[in-house]
């Protein structure tokens, strides 16, 4: 589970700009989830090509699995949505339909979300940040928190092996204790690694206010900008639509 | 506010995070959904009480909700989230700081504020919910009521009250876990 907070450098393929990235899910989530100018047919149809880029990127990265996945699920819901729901009448629409309007909306999102963890370094990220001039109040603790995840996660599965050990667990003889006995002991060892993150983070020079650099070098390339063109694409059918150019 | 400060947000971030990521793949299954604005609070009120006593100076909370509101964006739960929490974040602040940064009660409070966020999850489910069906005219009026029905726009007030109510709770719950465990080994 750890990998999901990592970024996997080597087999990432195609290497976009962070930047890119932050558009892209922010059109997703207008269009998508937002459903922004869905009265528009050329935009429904758009939204489904965009909510398939993530899938596709994913596709790139090497994350075959992942991306065959989440592509049967929107598949699937997509379908259902155009096809079945329709057809359904009371119980079964209001059990069934539902689950699946809220589901097709979500997971673009979703899938961009996860593809944008997995293949961003906290460098990268960092220099993105820096570049849309984000106060460092907010950079440092977020960079923090993106190299402490996989930390936290690691810590969480071997204090849960250990309290399986002790049958803390569901359908264990101490159930009760279940959340106490993994939660306490997370937070008091996520303190103390925290501190000694800390003096080591005070060493790299983080708390000084001076101006840091950053030997990540980021820009946009090639495949960013065909990506933020498809996105302009996008707005351009929306404002069109709009004034009735496109139906 | 210091590099051990902004470092400490960062800390107790990333475990809040953590509870939020699993609660949430809960979440995916659809009858849990709502639930996570029960959840969350409650679980993440135990970290977040222990953050707390770390708080002494102006801006963490506020970071910190504001780191959130972030997150959410980035893993594609939409711009609402981050507009709550920027002011959820700011009115959680002011409380605790109005406390001096040491009253306890205020504290559980806070607790509660903060997690106001949460419900702002759900915020575009029920705005984009019209504009939805208006597109989807063809499928019958039927339809439309069936839906509307099972998530009806009080809910959406209802979501920030329980959202509000299980951050107190949580609170209680940090702070009681607080006492047993963490003044003793001189964490707290």
């Amino acid at each position: 589970m750890s990998g999901l907070f990592t970024a996997n450098v080597e087999n990432r393929g195609l290497i976009l700009d962070p930047r890119t990235k932050l558009a892209l899910m922010i059109t997703l989530v207008i269009f998508a989830l937002g459903g922004t100018g869905s009265e528009i047919k050329a935009i429904r149809y758009a939204v489904v090509v965009l909510s398939l880029l993530p899938i596709i990127l994913l596709t790139t990265a090497k994350q075959y699995k992942k991306a065959a996945l989440f592509g049967i699920i929107y598949t699937v819901l997509k379908l259902a949505e155009v096809f079945l729901v329709p057809t359904l009448t009371d119980a079964a629409l209001s059990l069934l339909g539902v689950c699946c309007l809220i589901f097709v909306r979500l997971m673009p999102g979703l899938i961009m979300g996860a593809y944008t963890l997995s293949s961003t370094t906290v460098s990268e990220f960092i220099a993105a940040m820096h570049k849309m001039h984000i106060p460092q109040q907010i950079t440092i603790p977020m960079s923090v928190m993106f190299r402490f995840f996989p930390t936290v996660l690691e810590e969480f599965s071997s204090i849960n092996t250990a309290m399986k050990m002790r049958d803390i667990r569901i359908g264990g003889k101490h159930a009760g204790k279940l959340l106490e006995y993994r939660l306490i002991p997370l937070m008091v060892c996520s303190v103390n690694i925290g501190s000694e993150l800390s003096a080591a983070a005070l060493t790299r020079g983080l708390g000084t206010t001076v101006k840091r650099t950053n030997i990540c070098k980021i820009g946009f390339h090639v495949q960013d900008i065909v990506i933020l063109l498809s996105l302009l694409i996008v707005y351009i059918l929306l404002i069109l639509g709009k004034v009735g150019a496109v139906i | 506010m210091k590099g051990k400060d902004l470092i400490n947000i960062g800390i107790f971030s990333a475990i809040y995070f953590v509870i939020v990521f699993i609660v949430a793949m809960l979440g995916m299954i659809p009858i849990f959904l709502p639930l996570l604005a029960v959840i969350v609070p409650i679980l993440g009120g135990i970290p977040f009480m222990l953050f707390l006593t770390r708080v002494k100076k102006f801006g963490m909370i506020w970071i910190m909700s504001v780191i959130m509101g972030v997150l959410m964006l980035l893993t594609g739960m939409s711009w609402p989230p981050l507009a709550v929490s920027i002011v959820s974040g700011l009115i959680a602040e002011l409380i605790y700081k109005s406390g001096d940064y040491k009253s306890a009660s205020k504290a559980v409070i806070t607790s509660g504020v903060f997690s106001l966020w949460i419900a702002g999850n759900y915020l575009p489910l029920f705005f984009a919910a019209e504009k939805y069906w208006e597109s989807r005219q063809n499928f019958g009026q039927d339809y439309i009521d069936t839906v509307t029905k099972l998530m009806p726009m009080w809910m959406c007030p209802v979501m920030f009250v329980v959202a509000f109510v299980c951050g107190i709770i949580g609170g209680l719950l940090g702070k009681a876990l607080l006492k047993k465990h963490f003044e003793k080994a001189g964490i707290a």
